[in-house]
This record gives structure tokens, sequence and C-alpha cells, in this order.
């Protein structure tokens, strides 16, 4: 068995948890999250699934369900010498690179996350020694704020395990140069590898070209990791797909889409699926809307090259918004394995009506001052062609044409130099039927309905608004919250999403990836519309930097008649 | 102003505000309704519109019916929203008075919840502006002396300590005493004369407080009725429990009562229903639109009534002695807040159709088997250097008393809506808290995704919703939620709704809802005589077994959890106390 498996885990976690779980509360990276053991992993958990042992330890403390992976390799029994993961990361000088997904591997390695084994290599095309790679790194690496012991050993550590190689991204002999010096470190281990894609997508279908050729493991799983832009529309998309499976199995893409690593979109379907409470009202015949709220208080702020190519649906709707809504949802899974949540949500994808131009509002920001500052118009950031059209806002409602959801809209909203930063999922119930209480509550019954908020960034919490009696001799009748603040409830700082997601790639778990299908079905959903916009040239309605957004929204959702949650007096 | 009096107006007779109340039902825009707090009564609103005529018919006061706002206030019932703004004028002309006889002035009752209750009403404007309190009791006293005992007592809420003292003289001005006998006519009629001074012609209202023992209530409201009865305004009389010990005893005080009253007369107060949140468990249900669909046996496994004292009788054992916790707290308290939580939906808020249905639950059920009962009393225990001592070592206990300090209960509705799911009682003196509290436990999640992550016990993490009715108010649904980070774990956490975190304000005591209810002729948490025959016919046989058998209570040490047996009982049915868990904090 691997010296990897058995280091990590069970002789010395698993004990200690069994006998004291409460000392540990929040210790994650548990038996259950069975990453590089998987051969391990995967035995123990067939050998003990439904025995009483494994229930007896994971009533106690946690299961994460058995990952099925379709990985090539990992059939074979692991050699003698254990297996080993190389993380490379292409593109390390970048800025995603240094601000979170170095930071995110120190991360997974400070909480004893990662294999025994590893090797963490950049790749980029600028010169750099090893050393020099490192020093970049230790500039970004931080502990979290609750765990500061050991913080700097812990760093040095990691550093020494990280590495550079230096290559273009269209050749292959950086590749396999990069081959050789990971054969190296590998040292005869069975050897895993992981390439993380943090490059301009131009270059995707190189990079993978030549590192699949060159630097492929001979024995052990590959991976790719690639990030958004997932093409610009249904048929760049189609071709890029096409393009990586030229090289590519489907179960060696990783599509990466960080929110769905975020903490309260993972708890969308433990509260729908574990609470009894929730299912029940879960359809047309109780919510009235769902709306999805992406704001962010800043701009483009000198960098809105990448962006203006893009703009903010291809941004953040077609795929972040448009994942949490297929997620929240979709209908039951058969179980909790990555295909059957993703046949799930792609058949939500697909029962979703095209999205149409009357049902968009776009806007993007003006300049504005306050109290004597300026702030800059998207147009006037340098990197930003002065006559462009890019929506820097957009609000949009789309339906779900099944049976559970005809009928209901879906709000999204997403927007840069907005008044406030948050990312949040609302519920909006309908009304009481024959309210006892309507005399209480006005004319407008609309105003009292319960509304569930998952709040996913900043400052996560759940809550629903309930009507309450005010405390008193009178009857009057307030709207409060039950509430679940995170920070009050659990002390413990979240990760990242990042750091869950490259776990999940390395553990070769799939749920929050996209598969190709679910990348189509939504590049059919919003292609008509984006392609409309831009052959019209549809000017977008403009509004002041740090505002609400443009009017047109709430125009928008008064057609549905659906009135935004996150602005009204009372949030 | 301050939303205490929201629901009164300020200053102004009781009548008055109810058609106040009812024109701004039908003429103000919600948002004043609202603050009137009319709204809060389809009653008064109805009445204004004669639609509750009928009901008072001949009753309290016949005219009442006949020309309502003319009896009732002297003013026409076509009050305009400018004058339902103008509050003083309307109560300058104001000339219907209330009378408030506390019968029993000395008790304990009287002394440490029925003047303070009426004091704070005052102090927040809730009463009419005329008004007077009697003190009638055997003793001699002088007004003085009452007032000095009053005073001792009296307290003004922490969140309003203004003008207090000021206001506190001005009520103990409004409070008087006679003495008397509880069986003398002729000592009432003395009081009514008294009453007519304070009176003087306007409409007369009297409300009486019987806060004596039952073996003299028949004595007063026989006296009271035929000497001290108002002739031009209502007359009610506000009855504590025991309402009877079984259903023959109650029966005959029910209608050794309607000898002298009309059931609208009547106020049976269950000071239980006067709490914030039994208050609120209406509204949590009918103005909520999550909450309803899940009302039934479908998803709900077993509901838990639960009230615990963390203290014994401390010498005052005599009167509980003859009547137990079942009587004490089980067939009224826990019983009252099963039959609101229960019932199906009203068709109006107004206290006969809301009473209708709680009767409807009580005759569904089943009436209670001696197997469903475990019944306990506490034994003398040491903890610390400290003894406690047991039941039976209370010097007004007799030594081989079986008179349960514990009982826990198991029972059930046969109706469409919850066959087969055990309504769960439990109530105890010298318990290790203090508390009453509704748990409503949720079926598991059929076909559970997360099963691995519960092992083998689904029940263990299902859904719970707990109303805390005291102390410390709260509302929480308990939900399974993942643990951040990046593996899987689940939690059970809390959707929360605290009070005291959400409401600064002090929430009042049940005493003063149900008088100023009682005095507004709110009878909706009052029990009215057929639900009380209900609530009988449940316990009664059980009783009687208990006691024609002599069962012997399970004892359990002073601060306790309470005996084992409640566990037994739970497990038989599956179900598992929700307060006696591990996780569970007070």
């Amino acid at each position: 068995m691997a010296a990897t498996g058995l280091r990590f885990r069970p002789g010395t976690v698993f004990p200690s948890r069994a006998t004291s779980p409460s000392t540990q509360p929040y210790h994650h990276c548990s038996p259950q999250r069975m990453h590089a053991a998987k051969g391990r992993c995967r035995l123990k958990a067939k050998s003990s699934n439904g025995r009483p042992q494994i229930s007896a330890s994971s009533s106690s403390s946690s299961f994460r369900d058995v990952v099925i992976d379709g990985g090539p390799s990992e059939d074979g029994a692991p050699e003698q010498g254990g297996a080993t993961v190389s993380i490379t990361v292409v593109g390390a000088s970048g800025d995603l690179a240094k601000k979170k997904i170095f930071p995110a591997l120190f991360a997974l390695f400070y909480e004893d996350c990662l294999p025994e084994h590893f090797t963490v290599f950049g790749y980029a095309r600028s010169k750099m020694s090893d050393e020099e790679l490192r020093n970049m790194i230790s500039l970004t690496l931080t502990c979290r704020i609750d765990q500061r012991e050991n913080c700097s050993d812990k760093m040095e550590q990691f550093l020494k395990r990280c590495f550079y190689q230096s290559g273009q991204y269209n050749l292959e002999e950086g590749f396999s140069e990069l081959d050789r010096k990971l054969k190296e470190k590998e040292a005869g281990k069975l050897p895993n590898r992981l390439f993380y894609l943090s490059i301009p997508p131009n270059i995707f279908v190189d990079v993978v070209r030549s590192a699949s050729r060159t630097a492929s493991s001979s024995s052990g799983w590959t991976r790719f990791i690639v990030e958004k832009p997932f093409g610009r529309d249904s048929e760049s998309s189609g071709e890029l797909t096409r393009s990586l499976k030229q090289y590519l199995d489907e179960e060696q893409i990783f599509r990466i889409d960080h929110y769905l690593g975020k903490e309260l979109v993972e708890n969308l379907s433990v509260l729908r699926f574990s609470n009894l409470v929730f299912e029940p009202l879960w359809s047309r015949n109780y919510i009235r809307n769902v709306q999805l709220i992406f704001s962010e208080d800043f701009g483009t702020e000198g960098r809105g090259g990448y962006f203006d190519n893009y703009g903010i649906i291809r941004d953040i709707m077609q795929n972040h918004l448009l994942q949490i809504l297929a997620l929240f949802a979709m209908e039951t899974p058969v179980s909790l394995a990555a295909e059957d949540i993703r046949n799930e949500k792609v058949k939500v994808l697909r029962s979703m009506r095209k999205l149409r131009l009357d049902d968009v509002v776009v806007g993007q920001y003006k300049g504005h001052s306050k109290g004597g500052k300026s702030y800059p118009a998207y147009v006037d950031d340098p990197t930003v062609p002065s006559g462009s059209i890019t929506p820097t806002f957009a609000a949009a409602a789309v339906f779900i044409d099944n049976a559970r959801w005809d009928g209901v809209p879906f709000l999204m909203k997403a927007g840069k130099a907005l008044h406030t930063r948050r990312a949040e999922i609302r519920v909006q119930f309908r009304r009481v039927p024959g309210n006892l209480y309507r005399r209480n509550i006005g004319t407008d019954l609309d105003k009292a309905t319960n509304e569930l908020v998952l709040r996913v960034q900043p400052d996560e919490a759940i809550y629903l608004k309930i009507n309450n009696k005010v405390p008193g001799l009178g009857m009057r009748l307030d709207s409060s919250e039950l509430n679940l603040l995170y920070s009050e409830r659990y002390r413990r700082e979240i990760p990242d999403a990042y750091e869950r997601l490259l776990l999940d790639a390395m553990e070769g778990e799939r749920r929050l990836f996209i598969r190709s299908d679910e990348l189509d079905a939504a590049w059919a959903i919003f292609t008509p519309v984006l392609r409309e916009l831009e052959e019209r040239r549809v000017a977008p309605e403009l509004y002041p930097y740090g505002s609400r957004g443009p009017v047109g929204a709430h125009y928008l959702a008064a057609n549905y008649n659906v009135r935004w949650g996150d602005i009204s007096s009372d949030t | 102003m301050a939303y205490s009096c929201m629901r009164c107006s300020a200053g102004a007779g009781a009548g008055a505000s109810a058609v106040r109340r009812g024109a701004a039902a039908m003429r103000a825009p919600a948002a004043l309704s609202f603050v009137r707090c009319g709204l809060r009564r389809p009653a008064a609103a109805a009445a204004a519109k004669g639609v509750k005529a009928g009901m008072d018919a001949g009753v309290e006061n016949p005219a009442r019916s006949a020309a309502p706002s003319k009896v009732e206030n002297g003013l026409p019932s076509e009050i305009t929203l400018d004058d339902f703004e103008d509050l003083n004028p309307l109560s300058e002309n104001d000339e219907s008075t209330v009378t408030i006889t506390v019968v029993g002035a000395s008790g304990d009752l009287a002394k440490k919840k029925i003047f303070p209750a009426l004091f704070a009403l005052y102090y927040e404007d809730c009463l009419p502006k005329h008004f007077t309190i009697f003190g009638y009791a055997r003793s001699k006293m002088t007004d003085d002396e009452l007032r000095n005992m009053v005073s001792r007592t009296l307290t003004c809420r922490i969140d309003k300590r203004e003008n207090c003292n000021e206001k506190m003289e001005e009520f103990l001005k409004r409070c008087f005493y006679h003495s008397g006998q509880y069986d003398s006519e002729e000592h009432f009629r003395d009081l009514d004369k008294k009453l007519k001074q304070h009176e003087g012609s306007s409409v007369s209202n009297r409300l009486f407080y019987l806060s004596i023992p039952p073996n003299i209530f028949l004595d007063v409201v026989k006296c009271a009725s035929v000497s001290a009865s108002s002739v031009n305004g209502w007359t009610r009389v506000i009855v504590e429990k025991p309402f009877g010990r079984d259903s023959d005893s109650s029966a005959a005080l029910t209608r050794g009562l309607k000898q002298y009253l009309v059931e609208d007369q009547i106020f049976r107060i269950d000071h239980y229903l006067g709490k914030e949140l039994v208050e609120n468990l209406s509204v949590l249900r009918f103005s909520n639109l999550v909450f309803e669909p899940l009302w039934s046996r479908q998803y709900i496994r077993n509901v838990q009534l639960i009230f615990s004292e963390d203290f014994g009788t401390e010498g005052r054992g005599g009167y509980f002695d003859r009547y137990g916790i079942i009587r004490d707290i089980m067939q009224n308290h826990l019983l009252q807040i099963l039959a609101l939580f229960a019932m199906e939906t009203p068709i109006s808020l107004e206290a006969e159709d809301i009473r209708n249905e709680k009767v409807k639950v009580l005759r569904s059920m089943k009436p209670l088997q001696l197997d469903d009962v475990v019944i306990g009393q506490y034994k003398s225990h040491t903890k610390g250097g400290t003894t406690y001592p047991g039941y039976i070592d209370d010097k007004t206990v007799p030594n081989d008393s079986l008179t349960p300090t514990f009982a826990a209960a198991a029972l059930f509705i046969n109706n469409a809506r919850w066959d087969g799911v055990p309504f769960l009682m439990k109530a105890g003196k010298a318990l290790h808290t203090k508390g009453a509290e509704i748990r409503v436990q949720f079926r598991h999640v059929p076909g559970n995704l997360y099963k691995r992550s519960f092992g083998t016990d689904l029940d263990t993490a299902t859904n719970e919703l707990v109303i805390r009715v005291q102390p410390d108010e709260a509302i929480y649904l308990k939900i399974n939620n993942k643990i951040p980070g990046l593996g899987m774990r689940l939690d059970r956490s809390k959707l929360n709704l605290h009070y005291a975190a959400r409401y600064s304000k002090e929430i009042p005591d049940a005493y003063e809802r149900l008088l100023l209810d009682a005095i507004e002729g709110e009878r909706r948490l009052f029990i009215r005589s057929d639900e009380l025959d209900a609530a009988w016919e449940l316990f009664t046989p059980l009783l009687k077994e208990l006691e024609e058998k002599r069962i012997a209570p399970e004892l359990y040490p002073y601060g306790s959890r309470g005996p084992v047996g409640a566990h037994y009982l739970a497990a038989k049915y599956n179900v598992r106390w929700g307060d006696l868990t591990t996780e569970h904090k007070a």
C-alpha cells in the first residue's frame, strides 16, 4: 500500500478523531478526503462500505463520498515506492498564479492535505531560477489567521519543493525538459501530474498539445485544469473543446469555475438534500422567483484589456451565476458522484429557454465624483477602447421550462463598480394563500413573503426571513431573520475556493468542474443574445461608478413582478 | 408613539378604542392601522361593523348591540379619520369607565402579578382614561395600606425608567381597598356603592379578577354578580386555575358559574397563552409560507411540549399536593399550547373561530392511557454541600404523598393531519433547569443523499424547530449544514432568532396581555367552557386510575433531569427528548 496513504491518515488521524472528535472539530483533511492514496481509499471504501466500522467512524466524524475516478491509469496497483503528484503551474509568473494558485497550494500543504510526495513546478517563458521563483511566491504566501503555528517552518519546507522551468508555450522542447526534471523528482514513484493552465486562452491548445505529448505521466494520471474563458460563444467554445479533446480525454479536463468552490455554493446541495424542511418548498408551488446576484465595488482599474473582449455576461453570468442556478434548480441526483450531479445540471441547462434580448439589460459604468474623490468611467481605463460598448453590468431573466420551475423567473444580476461587493442567492417565496394576517400586512401581500438568502460572499451567511410578531401587547408583524452567520458559528477561516478545487483535481473529484456538455448547454443559452447585442451594437445604459446600477434592472424585474431583494430598504 | 401602545389608544376607553380600531380598519391605510394595532383585533373591527353584535347581545350589556358606539362611549360610530388622529378631544368626552376589582388582593398572585401588570398597562398608556382599581379581601386595611403593599412590588421596565415614580404615584392614587367577606352579598353591595362613587354617571364597566382559592369561586361570583354588577356597562369575571380537579368537578364549577354569569362574562385565564412566543405560534404558522406545508404527519415526526422548573414546592405544597403536576401544568398550559399548535387554520383570527378550532383538536384526541404516562416525584439530594429537600420533606405536604411533581405523557390526535404523530409532554418541578419550549422534530429526509455522513441512525440528524417560550425567548430551526472546510462534514447548526438580540424592548408579562384582553373583551386567549370540558375528558380517566391504583411515582433527585422512565416512554414511540441531548444548551 502506498506510503503516502499510510502516513497521511488512517494510522494517525483516524483514531484520534474517533476518540476525541470534539478536540479537532473542524479538521477537515480527514480520511474521507481521499486524495493521493486513491487506491487505498477506494479499497477502504469498498471493503468497509456499509459495514459497522465505517458507519461508526463516519457518524462521529464525516464521510466524503467515494469518488469515482475515470482517470486512465489509476486502476493499476500503486507501485512499491508510492505515488507522487507534480503540480505544474503553467503561466507561473501571472497574476492568478501568484495571488491564488501558489497560496492555495501552500494552504493545502500547511493543512497536510497534499500527498507526502509532491512537487510544484512553475512554468513560464521568462527566465528565472528556482530561487527567484521561490522569492516571488514567498511574497504572497500567508498563513491563516487561526493557524500561525510553525508557519515560517512550513513555508520553507513548501518552498523547497517548488521549482521553475522556463520555456515557450507552443514548443515541445520546454515541456520535454520539464518532463525530464519531473521524472527526476518523481524518483521512480508512481507519477501523477497536474497541469494548471493559468494562461491566456489563445495559447490553451498549444500548451495542452505540447504538454500532453511530451510531459504526460507514463504510468499515473495526467490532468489539466483550465480556467475561463472557455470560448466566447457556442462555436468558439465547441472549437476549443474539440481541440482539447484531440489531446485529452474528457476525464483529463478539469474546467474550473471557482465559484463552485465557494463554501456556500458547496453547501447549497447539503441544505437542499440533507434537510427535510427545504425540499418540499423547492418548486414553482412555493417559490415565486430566484435571484442570483453578483456585484463588485470596483471597476477594471487599468486591467480592462481582457475584460473588454468578453464583457460581464461572459465573465460572470454565463459561467458563475449559471452554474449556481443549475445547482440550485437541479432535480435530486442519483448520488453525489460527480457524473450524477453533472447529469442533473445539464438537464436543467437544457430545459432552459434561450435568453432573449428583451430579457436582458446591459449597463456600463461612467465616471463619478463623490466626496471630493472622482472615480473613472469604464472607458477612461487606458486598456479599454474609448468607444467600447462592452457591458460592465447586466441583468437577465431566465426561465427553466420544466415541471418544477415552469413560470418561475430566475433573475441574474452582475456588475462591476457598484456600491457594494457581494454574491448571493435570494429565494423569494410566494405569499401565504388566504393569509389570516393579511390586514396586518397591508395591501401588497408580496411585501411580506418569506425569503431565503444564501450569502456566498462576503460574510457568509444563510438566513430565512420570516414574519414574526413584534413582542409587545399589540399584534404587529415584523419581518425578522432566522439567521446563521458563519463567522459567529464557525470561527475557523473558510478555505479559498482554489484550495478546494485544486485538491479536488488531485483527487479526481469532478463534481465541481464543468463537463463539456454542460459548457455547450450553457453557451447555447447565451450565445444568441450575445450575438444580437453585438450585431445591433446595443448601447449599455450608463450608471455612475459606485451606484446601484442602471435602473433598467428594476424595470426588467418589474416585467416579471419581481423586486430585487438586495436593493430594498431593509438590507 | 411607542409601539407598546400601538395596541391601545392612549387614554381612551376600551369601547372607544374598539370603535376607533374599527374605524381604522375600515378607513385608515394599512400602515396607520398597523400602528394603532386596530388590525390586531378583527373582532373589534367586526364589532364596529355590527358583525359581532349578535355575540354580545344580551350579555354584558344588552344595549351595546343595539347601538354599540353610543352606549359605549357616547360617540357616533361614524368617526372620521381626523377624529381618529386627534386622540385627546376624544378621550375628554369619553365617559365610560372601567373598574378592576382584584378579589383576594392580599394574596401572592395579586401582589406579584396582577397589580404590577395593571401598573405596566397604565405606564404604557394602555388602560382607559377613567379607571379605578379596587382591592377586595377579608383583612382590614386602609386604602393607604393597600397602596403601600402594592407599591412594594411595582417596578418599571428596565427600558423605560422615565417618570416612573410620578407614574407610580398617579397609579396608586387610583387604587382603593374594600374589605369584606367573600360570601357576603352585603359587603359586595358596599363595594358597589364605592364603585358607583368613582364611576360617576358614566357608563361603567367592571372587571373582577378572582385571585382566590377555588372553593370560594362560586361564593364570590354569586355575591359579586348579584350585588356589584354594572348596571349599564359590562361585567366580566377573570377566573384562575384550577378549574376543578376532573371532568365532574370542572363541570360542576362551570354550571355554578353559569348560574350567575353567561359564557361571555367568564374569562378563564391560562397565563401561558399570554406568553409572547405562544402568541407568536399562530403568526409563525399562518403568516409564513414556509412552515404550513410542513405542518402535518407527512413531515413532522413528533412534537414535544416541555415545561420544567428548577425549584420544588418550597414550603408551599399545600395547594399543589391536592392537584399534582398533571392538573397543574399539563391539562391546562401544555394542552392549550398543543391545541394552538395542532389546530387547523381558523376562518379568522376572531376568538370564537380560534377556539372552535382548538376544541376540534381536543375532541380528536385519544384520552390518555396509563401506559402512556410516567410520573415522578422528587426526592432530596445533596450536592456541593447543599441539601435539597424531597417533596415529602415539605411541611405542607403529607408524608406519604403520591402526588406527582413530574409527569411525561404521550398523546395522539386522531385526525387526518396528525394521525400517528406522538405529541410528548413533559412537566416537572425541581429539575436541573427551568424553561418551557415546544420542539418539533421532523422526519428524516427520504432517500437522503448524505446518508453516509449521518451514520446508521438517520433520525439523529433530522431538522428540528424549537420555540423557546421562556426564559430567553427564541425560535430556531436546526438544519444540517456543511462545516466550512475542504472536507464534507455535516453539522447541525441553527437558523436562529434570538429575541433578546433582535428585540431590545422588554417583553410584557403574560398577565398584562391577558388583563388588557379582558378589558377589551378579546376572548381569544381565554378558555371557553367546551374547551375546558374537552381538556378534562382527556385527562380524567387517567387521573382517576392513578389515584385509584395509588400508583407510586418514580423518585428522582432534586435538581436532576427527572425520572428515566420519561426516556423509556419516549423510546416506546421512537422519540428522543430534544431537551436532553448533549448538544442542547439552555
